[in-house]
């Protein structure tokens, strides 16, 4: 199949590369560019595992292709921290024990950063438990998930007020 | 102490920053991959398959069908638990095919394989195989498949049913029916399920040929096992030659167990080729391909006297295995589900049949909770019908049923013992985290006001810690039911343990490194545990039915037991005194009376440098211990459940406000942890309960194929819970440890249908059907009338 070349940032770094049409970009960010914390679970945008921001925004890579991202300012689970400090929300999700397998992992915390953009530092348990319908977790039954998404808006808003 | 303590996990930050090894993340250079075409129909001859426009494809290596695997002259899947009929007759075996050989037998059955240079390239040369079936009437549901003219799955039985189970006293029950004041009879249908861990199967095999080694990434619970199953079963290769590694795995809860009929076609590739072979599960491969779970139809039947006593259990079980046998199938039906199937009462006499059988689906095996989710459903909803026939209250009339402590260890009419619990405290404790009356006083209100409010209790057993390996065998198991540890003491102090069990979720690494820990004195930060790897860890049995706090938990425990025993002897030499004066005390071994001590990691030093050892017989220099620990019995973790819920009478709608569970899992390592095992297998629990249902239409399609048509629990779906504890430690291990990953997966079925049994009882509903979604409520309203 013929290639096209696409060119975008990914975790802050230029990349320019050549696609298959066909690609999602969740096959281009594991298989090509090794950012493997970006995970498929469902294929069809019903389990966010594989959720990323694409400017600014969560997506399902999954189900959306790579040339679709050309251009576009994309942020991987492995962009979200640098070196060994976690980012607060990662950290609630830690303290928690929000995470079992961790194979929902990364997705969930994709998700949840972008409710926090969207919803602001305070959120109310049914506020958490609605926006997270579209990440499936089959390990945890979501309880401490809930808690650490609160846990982690807080502390956002605190690393933000400093 | 670091047994009891909530200490947190060190894997989480690798998971956590996007570092996690699960086994398609790895890609190693110059792979190729697989793809599996798969039968569109439930059952049919295969004519004709022609690969001609296939090999023609781009980048294809290599087409393969069951003449190829054939021809290589390998084997085939195992069943490493068959089930004979009680008189004796062996079961009507049908070992899975790795390649569908003249016949599929259900949508999904692999017919051929490609392997090519890229992904993509495999795919698009599976649409080119040309295959001409000769489509066959199909055996699909469970209750219907052993009527007279049913089509035949495999056709030299003449029959679909493969055994036939019986347990308990046939005569006995009939005269305890004879006598009954009140009997309660009902069709109970268990659902099939997909247990869908959220990672997809994944497999890559590397061979060298240089050496003759293969390794095999595997998305496994028990990569000893596959090694063995693979090398010994299929593809007939010395177990030497073949070390099967278990990264990171993203859930498994019993169906990544299972000699999936893929994998061994992706070592043989790999073998056959000398490149990488790479295979990963899409979901709808998982769907058409995992095995699935439950599927029973049980006719049943319980017997009370006027006090509601319970003078006896009949239950005729159906159980689908699905087109062919798995590793574990016939056990379900066969042994978990009979031994749990009285649960926490005193039944004086049961008559139970199970027949399992064919049909044109999905091969059936484990998920958590494995035959006593069937069984609790069909033992509380008759006792809880009962109850409100008779006209007593559901907590009295578990008062007067319940197992005693005093009974334990209890012998039940299957013939199992029961080794401790104390049920009716299991019942005071959920009373008073619930407020029981409190509930019913609401209840009463809501109703005054037009709301459907129900109360609903399951009181179970699970049955864990398989197992010891002798019983076992005598079960009719082909496998071990031992654990291996090795603690690795290295000569700075610091420990590297070594488990055959293996974590796939459930916080292994720090539950072991804290049993390690209190039992050597050293920090827990000084331990580390590894798993996964038949090269480095000692042949294990892995991690199913809830044994490795309790098998592999112990044997931890007596290997640094015997790291003491010797690194006392050790410390007693160095400090010239006997072994009876040694004191051992926070990393510390000192000599009694005397100021005279030397510490836990002089003592490694001294094992390593090897200058200064006791010249007892036998004594070795080092400091490490490998065990086989095989236990003496397995336990029984109990548990309530308590579910409240409210039905929207226009609609069927259920809604599960709040829910909770009491659970006795003996001693708890990691209340952390297991506080966790209970919270996730309630979502199962729920969801079987509420939305999981496989469904095949008539001519056996697969409805759903993909998670917009299986439904899953969301966190929006999940009710409010609160938990508690009893402990009863169990008697057969050094820990007192009972199973503690599978309770919540047992109750919710029988606790939710019990609760909306209990908000429409007075509309006339006494049947409900799993799962409780706004259809099968409406229905059971309309079937009353209401």
């Amino acid at each position: 199949m013929t290639k096209v070349t696409i060119n975008l940032t990914v975790n802050g770094k230029a990349v320019a590369a050549q696609v298959e049409p066909r690609w999602p970009l969740a096959e281009f960010l594991r298989d090509h560019l090794r950012l493997t914390g970006t995970h498929v679970g469902c294929d069809s945008s019903q389990c966010g595992a594989c959720t990323v921001h694409v400017d600014g925004v969560a997506m399902r890579s999954c189900t959306l292709f790579a040339v679709q991202a050309d251009g576009c300012d994309v942020k991987t689970i492995e962009g979200i921290s640098s070196g060994n400090a976690l980012h607060p929300m990662q950290k609630a999700f830690h303290e928690n024990h929000a995470l079992q397998c961790g194979f929902c992992t990364p997705g969930m915390i994709m998700s949840a950063l972008d409710l926090v953009r969207r919803e602001g530092y305070e959120l109310s348990e049914e506020t958490i438990r609605h926006n997270l319908e579209g990440n499936i977790c089959r390990c945890t039954g979501y309880y401490n998930i809930v808690k650490a998404v609160a846990a982690g808006a807080r502390a956002m808003r605190a690393g933000a007020a400093t | 102490m670091y047994v009891g303590q909530s200490l947190p996990r060190p894997e989480d930050f690798r998971f956590l920053t996007g570092r996690g090894n699960f086994v398609d993340d790895i890609k190693p250079p110059n792979c190729v991959y697989l793809a599996f075409l798969r039968s569109p129909h439930a059952h049919a001859k295969i004519v004709r398959i022609d690969p001609k426009a296939a090999l023609a494809c781009s980048g294809v290596l290599r087409i393969l069908t069951a003449e190829d695997w054939t021809k290589a002259g390998l084997g085939k899947l195992v069943c490493v638990h068959p089930m004979p009929f009680t008189d004796g007759r062996p079961m009507r075996e049908v070992l899975r095919p790795v390649l569908a050989s003249g016949e599929v037998h259900h949508v999904g059955d692999v017919v051929a394989a490609v392997v090519a240079e890229t992904r993509y390239q495999a795919l698009d040369a599976l649409e080119a195989i040309d295959v001409e079936y000769a489509p066959l009437p199909a055996a699909v549901k469970t209750g219907s498949a052993i009527d007279d003219g049913a089509p035949i799955v495999h056709e030299q039985f003449g029959t679909n049913q493969i055994n036939e189970i019986t347990r308990g006293d046939k005569t006995a029950t009939a005269a305890a029916f004879a006598k009954a004041a009140h009997t309660v009879a009902m069709t109970l249908t268990s659902n099939r399920l997909a247990g869908s861990p959220l990672e997809p199967r994944s497999y890559v095999a590397d061979y060298s040929p240089q050496t003759d080694q293969c390794t095999l990434w595997a998305t496994t619970q028990v990569p000893h096992m596959l090694r063995r199953w693979i090398c010994k079963y299929a593809l007939f290769i010395s177990e030497h030659k073949l070390r099967v590694i278990s990264p990171d795995v993203g859930g498994g809860f019993g169906q990544k167990v299972n000699f999936c009929v893929e994998i061994s076609t992706v070592v043989w590739m790999a073998r056959e080729l000398k490149r990488p072979v790479k295979w990963t599960s899409t979901r709808m491969d998982a769907l058409l391909s995992d095995t699935q779970a439950r599927d029973h139809v049980s006719k049943a039947e319980m017997a009370f006297d006027n006090d509601g006593k319970i003078l006896g259990l009949k239950v005729d079980t159906i159980a689908a295995l699905g087109a062919y046998l798995s590793n574990f199938a016939p056990s379900i039906p066969g042994n978990s589900y009979p031994q749990t199937i009285t649960g926490l009462y005193q039944t004086p006499a049961l008559d139970l049949r199970v027949r399992c059988v064919y049909t044109n689906t999905v091969p059936i095996d484990a998920y958590r909770g494995s035959g006593r989710p069937e069984a609790t459903w069909v033992n509380e909803r008759l006792l809880e019908n009962g109850a409100r026939e008779i006209g007593i209250d559901v907590v009295e009339m578990r008062k007067r049923n319940l197992l005693k402590p005093s009974q334990f260890p209890y012998k039940t009419p299957v013939g199992r013992t029961y080794d401790s619990g104390n049920p009716p405290l299991l019942l005071e404790k959920l009373v008073a985290l619930a407020k029981y009356q409190e509930l019913r006083a609401e209840q009463k209100r809501l109703r005054e006001k037009g709301v459907l409010m129900g109360i609903g209790i399951a009181a179970f057993l699970d049955k864990s810690g398989t197992g010891p390996s002798k019983q076992l065998s005598t079960r009719g198991g082909l496998h071990g039911g031992f654990e291996s540890a090795t603690v690795r003491v290295h000569s700075d102090g610091k420990v590297t343990l070594y488990s055959g069990s293996h974590s796939h979720g459930q916080g292994h690494s720090i539950t072991f490194a804290a049993i390690a820990a209190d039992r050597l004195g050293v920090p827990v930060e000084d331990v580390t545990v590894m798993q996964g790897d038949t090269d480095t860890v000692p042949y294990g049995n892995g991690t199913w039915g809830s044994r490795s706090a309790s098998v592999g938990g112990s044997a931890i425990y007596r290997a640094s037991e015997k790291i003491m025993v010797k690194a006392t002897r050790l410390a007693a030499h160095l400090l010239e005194a006997d072994v009876g004066e040694i004191i051992y005390e926070n990393g510390l071994f000192s000599v009694r009376g005397k100021n005279l001590s030397i510490s836990f990691a002089e003592v490694a030093d001294a094992a390593y440098h090897g200058a200064r050892y006791p010249d007892d017989p036998g004594f070795e220099p080092g400091l490490e211990v490998t065990i086989f620990y095989d236990p003496p019995d397995l336990n029984d973790p109990e548990a309530m459940h308590l579910a409240v819920v409210e039905v929207d009478r226009g609609t069927g709608r259920v809604t599960v406000k709040q829910y909770f569970t009491v659970d006795d899992m003996g001693t708890i390592i990691n209340p952390m942890i297991v506080e966790g095992q209970v919270q996730g297998g309630l979502a199962q629990g729920i969801g079987q309960a509420m939305m999981e249902h496989v469904i095949y239409d008539d001519e056996g399609q697969l409805l759903s194929a993909t998670f917009m048509d299986y439904a899953i629990p969301r966190a929006s779906d999940m009710p409010a819970l609160k938990s508690d504890y009893i402990c009863t430690p169990a008697p057969s291990n050094p820990l007192g440890v009972k199973g503690g990953s599978e309770t919540g997966t047992i109750g919710p079925p029988a606790a939710i249908g019990n609760a909306i049994v209990d908000a429409l009882w007075h509309l006339g509903v006494r049947r409900i059907e799993l799962p409780f979604t706004p259809h099968s409520v409406w229905q059971a309203l309309r079937a009353a009338g209401a």
